[in-house]
């Protein structure tokens, strides 16, 4: 057998967060996901029965993670009956090691996808995991894995309001501030080793940058005014946020090494917020209230003329441009927050992803542009879903008390 | 620019194995089942107690005399337009401005909790801006009024009704003297 040696890359995140607390993911209650695409039906049979192991806590625990990570990728039906898709091989646990030898195949089509040594520390064997199930869900269907992504949030516990960041299949989460003070509006960078956000840990409203390799908090934005809803460009080398130095909030892109600001929207009258990069770069969109209420506009990276893009519900908030080019937002609809779909290339809103009378806010996109992370608000008390936007159940990513909100996606 | 030092927590746990509702996997609970405990998170220290006091540090010490304590100005529903009836709580500062000249006033403009975070962030803001306006041609000079929007994050009134909302929605007055 032709192996291709590789190791897991260490996850940076995990060497620098010594104790994790870990959660249960759970299916959630809200069933209220409109089909859009692809459903149930056109799943792809999987079997994971050729992969043998099991013996150790350590083998038992890679291929119970494994096997949830390929079902909650949406594309794979896990069965020993009839499988398309085979992973045979060995997962053994050798001293405090951990060595998977796995190969990939399509027993109906007889194609050879991969085969993979995957070596990690017995205590990781879930690292060891979600890389396996991405390289699957990238060998078979084309499209990035979710399993290693992770998820930033802020919680609110008794009113005490910090950043977290959470794995995407509701594991390890990790209290990352200690503050207890309002925390808005995690960032992501492109490379996944920072976050930027807002924080009044001194009193006002700054933009910090979090380095989570050197576990470093840098103030990187203090004007007079508000400082807030820094979003990384997809090149990584400019922010865009919003600024009230000059007089009223307004979004402005900054280049990182400079220090250089560009002011991008005008509006004497107005609020601006929310501003996001499309996937190349080249365009904003934003929130602004110039015709009275808040509605998304779209506008080039230098600026110009702002087009409004939402025209339906009496609110349209808090976008995100996913990997594909397609927004999704929170839109208010008969007094509650629903998420839609707005469609460059068919210059369309669709109708809401989102029915339940709850509230649905600041939506995220995953990374295999299929996936949404957002914030269900239901009787004053929020937590974190995860919604397929092909209509596998929500999942509760966070089961905990408290408030759970501004959920945004790791690029990666 | 500045540094400080990120404060990393943290907590042990129980080994919480996932797995609920992954059909069709060999396993549906690995050791310790889906249980956690909730409270391993170590209590919150209080460095940042006070924080909302916090000020950029040209604007002198907080004023705590009874003549400095001015209500509190309203807001309708996603406004930033002053009300007549507001007026005359912005004229009183003005007046305390104009005979205090060696006092700054920070404006926290707030609102309820509806709405988005982001947003109600930059309507605070306006609305704290607003006041700052009036306060201005009221002869107060501008060098001498700031802004502080919390957007929804600091209300008064925890409750979820009208009367907690109109509450909520705000600019306070905080003065500083030199």
């Amino acid at each position: 057998m032709n192996y291709i040696r590789q190791f897991c890359r260490k996850s940076v995140w995990l060497a620098l967060s010594s104790v994790l607390v870990l959660l249960a993911l759970r299916l959630a209650s809200a069933q209220d996901i409109r089909i859009v695409g692809v459903g149930a039906d056109l799943k792809i049979p999987l079997s994971l029965h050729e992969l043998t192991g099991g013996a150790t806590v350590a083998e038992k625990r890679f291929l119970d993670v494994l096997c949830a990570d390929l079902v909650r990728s949406g594309w794979f039906t896990v069965s020993d009956a009839a499988p398309v898709i085979v992973l045979r091989g060995t997962c053994q646990v050798a001293g405090s090691s951990l060595e998977v030898r796995c190969e990939v195949l399509n027993r109906v089509t007889g194609k050879f996808y991969f085969a993979r040594v995957y070596r990690e520390e017995a205590a990781r064997a879930p690292a060891a995991a979600h890389a396996l199930a991405d390289a699957v869900v990238e060998a078979v269907k084309g499209v990035k894995g979710i399993a290693s992504t992770r998820i930033a949030m802020i919680g609110s516990r008794e009113g005490m309001k910090d950043l977290y960041v959470i794995g995407s299949d509701g594991q390890d989460l990790v209290l990352l501030t200690r503050d207890g003070v309002p925390s808005l509006s995690p960032a992501w960078t492109p490379d996944a080793r920072s976050l930027f956000y807002t924080s009044f840990v001194r009193g006002f409203p700054d933009v910090y940058r979090i380095d989570l390799e050197r576990v470093r908090r840098t103030r990187v934005v203090a004007f007079p005014g508000i400082n807030t809803g820094a979003q990384v460009s997809p090149d990584g080398r400019f922010l865009a946020l919003v600024l009230s130095k000059d007089g009223n909030p307004e979004i402005y892109t900054q280049e990182l090494s400079s220090g250089k600001l560009t002011r991008i929207t005008r509006t004497a009258h107005a609020a601006e917020a929310s501003p996001v990069w499309s996937p190349d770069g080249r365009q904003l969109a934003f929130v602004s209230d110039s015709t009275g209420a808040p509605h998304i506009y779209v506008t080039g990276r230098e600026g110009g003329k702002p087009q409004r893009i939402t025209f339906r519900g009496n609110e349209n908030v808090s976008p995100s441009w996913g990997p594909d080019g397609r927004l999704v937002y929170s839109s208010r609809r008969l007094g509650r927050y629903q998420l839609c779909i707005y469609d460059p290339q068919k210059r369309m809103e669709q109708e809401p992803l989102t029915t339940d009378a709850v509230d649905h806010e600041n939506p995220s996109w995953a990374p295999n542009a299929r996936h949404i992370v957002y914030s269900r608000t239901e009787g004053y008390a929020a937590s974190v879903y995860i919604l397929d936007t092909m209509g596998d159940p929500q999942l509760q990513l966070t089961p905990l008390k408290g408030d759970w909100y501004f959920p945004v996606w790791s690029p990666r | 620019m500045k540094r400080g030092p990120i404060r990393m927590v943290i907590a042990a746990a129980t080994m919480a194995v996932l797995v609920l509702g992954a059909a069709g996997c060999k396993s549906k609970n690995g050791p310790g089942g889906p249980g956690l405990d909730v409270d391993v998170l170590p209590p919150f220290d209080t460095d940042g107690a006070g924080w909302t006091q916090a000020t950029r540090s040209e604007f002198g010490d907080l004023i705590t005399d009874a003549n400095a304590k001015f209500e509190n100005v309203s807001f309708a529903y996603d406004s930033f337009t002053i009300a007549q009836s507001e007026r005359r709580k912005i004229e009183a500062v003005a007046d305390y401005l104009v005979g205090n000249p060696q006092t700054t006033v920070v404006i926290d403009g707030h609102c309820d909790e509806r709405g988005s975070r982001e947003y109600n962030l930059s309507l605070g803001e306006h609305r704290a801006l607003a006041i700052r306006a009036y306060l201005i041609s009221l002869g107060v000079a501008g060098d001498r009024i700031h802004t502080r929007s919390f957007g929804e994050e600091q209300p008064l009134d925890h409750g979820h009704g009208d009367a907690s909302w109109l509450v909520n929605r705000r600019g306070a007055f905080s003065l500083f003297r030199k």
